[in-house]
């Protein structure tokens, strides 16, 4: 297998944008484009990831539609649905297509708007990502499935309250120093605690944002990366799989398509969690990313809400998580998050993250989580 | 080509009635809700149709406060994984309990939820 190097990134502002999601993809695609210095001509695949572009734009063909707004429709475009973790699946996919060597260069991002239909709307689209005959018709929401994970995880570890809100404090004092944040303010661990329950335990600024946004990243074999200035290797594209229904989840305080992903991936990297300088991972909720520094081996089981209390995970911790705000602070337009994330990393290990650069970083990690915690995405990534 | 022991729609059938089944392995023994092709266990696709009991206790529950539109009119509403006595774990909305009492290890039992053509599974007091 060929290695593979992402050559270019771009991310657009994240938040409410009076665009469709594929102008938001297009400009994304045309920063990373101009970041790679490479011509749209030389693109040979879009790997697309969009999720509720049918429900809240009427939109299906996503790819091409991307692909036409860029203006290179004669490529192959596929466009991939893994809920949450859509555009890092479609990452992994490209990655294969170069090590391959079917392809030298290949674009992969995705896109999504949703704040232009009301939050109830907005709330029940996501929830299909749960089952429809089993969960949905009880009324589960996205949030509904993070609280039974954050009960799970309190009554068995210990794990409180001020914990999590820990977690959103941080990553909104990383999104003050990321331009891109759809929240560019601080809170207080007293202002989540206060703030109204969404699905008890989780309160609203336990939860990431509706948003609307596009990311992109260029993908190169080795041969055209090398002509390139600052290449960044991938290291590792894992992805793993768990039951659907959360009645089959045999313990709720965890989450074992992340350990599986992460295990996958270190195994292909030859690396372990002690290796990692910087972790751009899926914190869709506070306990979500207490859940996740534990299934990537950062912490042991249990113990990574103290670690995030502790400031371990802050800029200028033992291991910092979410650098960019997280989707907390920098915002969560599905489709997107996955190549937004890869897109972070891959600036940090450039080392151009201005204030919010984790010293020295060498090798990143990106972790993207699909809905009911059925699909997750874990990368590696590494410089010369 | 064999027949399932049990598909979704019969089993929604018959937890309308208030009886709720699952599928148990011939070869091994394995439980499962709802019904599959293969046994995650053994591999084997023996499996016979078997009554619950539809006792069980709260696992993790959670209060819906922010729900989807079809919902909205029912909020707030708990949400809770039962382990049932037999060993499986089923999602359900907790009903007929009040919120503030509703608690890990509370103990429930299985009734269906019927809405028009659409059931769903609810648990009660036990
Ligand atoms: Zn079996």
């Amino acid at each position: 297998m060929r290695r593979v190097a992402v050559i270019g990134v771009g991310v657009t502002k994240f938040g409410k944008h009076e665009r469709t999601s594929a102008e938001l993809f297009a400009e994304a695609a045309a920063d990373a484009l101009l970041d790679a210095e490479i011509p749209p001509s030389a693109v040979q695949a879009l790997y697309y990831g969009n999720v509720v572009g049918g429900e809240t734009e009427h939109q299906l063909h996503t790819g091409p539609q991307a692909a036409s707004i860029l203006g290179i429709p004669a490529i192959p475009t596929t466009r991939f649905e893994t809920a949450c973790a859509s555009s890092h699946a479609a990452f992994r996919h490209a990655v294969m297509e170069i090590a391959a060597g079917v392809s030298d260069v290949v674009l992969v991002g995705g896109a999504e708007r949703v704040l232009n239909v009301p939050t109830p709307e907005s709330t029940e689209y996501f929830a299909y990502a749960s089952d429809a005959g089993w969960e949905q018709t009880l009324g589960l929401t996205f949030p509904g499935v993070f609280a039974l994970i954050a009960r799970a995880h309190m009554q068995k570890y210990g794990t409180t309250e001020e914990q999590m809100a820990a977690v959103a404090v941080k990553n909104h004092k990383h999104g003050t120093l990321n331009p891109k944040a759809q929240f560019q303010k601080e809170i207080s661990v007293e202002q989540v605690l206060k703030s109204a329950y969404v699905a008890d335990p989780l309160k609203l600024l336990d939860c990431c944002p509706f948003s609307d946004g596009g990311a992109a990243v260029v993908l190169a074999s080795e041969e055209v990366a090398r002509t390139r200035t600052r290449p960044v290797w991938v290291l590792a594209a894992a992805a793993a799989s768990d039951w659907m229904l959360l009645g089959d989840k045999r313990d709720l305080a965890r989450v074992p398509a992340t350990e599986r992903a992460a295990a996958a991936a270190y195994r292909q990297a030859g690396l372990g969690p002690a290796d990692v300088d910087v972790v751009e991972l899926h914190d869709c909720f506070t306990i979500a990313e207490i859940v996740a520094t534990e299934g990537l081996g950062l912490f042991e089981p249990g113990a990574g809400g103290r670690a995030a209390a502790e400031g371990r995970t802050s800029l200028g911790g033992a291991i910092p998580v979410n650098p960019s705000g997280g989707l907390k602070a920098k915002g969560h337009p599905i489709g997107a998050t996955g190549a937004a994330q890869i897109a972070e990393i891959v600036t940090q290990l450039r080392g151009a993250a201005g204030p919010r650069q984790v010293a020295d970083a060498r090798v990143g990690l990106t972790h993207t989580l699909g809905g009911n915690t059925a699909t997750v995405l874990v990368s590696l990534f590494g410089r010369d | 080509m064999t027949e399932p022991a049990i598909t979704l729609q019969t089993f929604f059938e018959r937890a309308r009635d208030g009886r709720l089944t699952a599928v148990r392995c011939r070869k091994c023994g394995e439980l499962a809700i709802p019904p599959r092709q293969f046994c995650p266990a053994c591999g084997e696709r023996a499996w016979e149709a078997v009554r619950l009991s539809g006792e069980g206790a709260i696992e993790s529950f959670t209060v819906i406060r922010v729900a989807p539109r079809a919902h909205a009119a029912d909020a707030p509403y708990a949400i809770a994984v039962v382990k049932l006595t037999e060993g499986v774990s089923l999602l359900g909305r907790i009903v007929d309990i009040s919120l503030e009492k509703i608690a890990i290890g509370v103990p429930v039992r299985f009734r269906p939820l019927v809405r028009g053509s659409q059931t769903a599974v609810g648990f009660g007091p036990a």
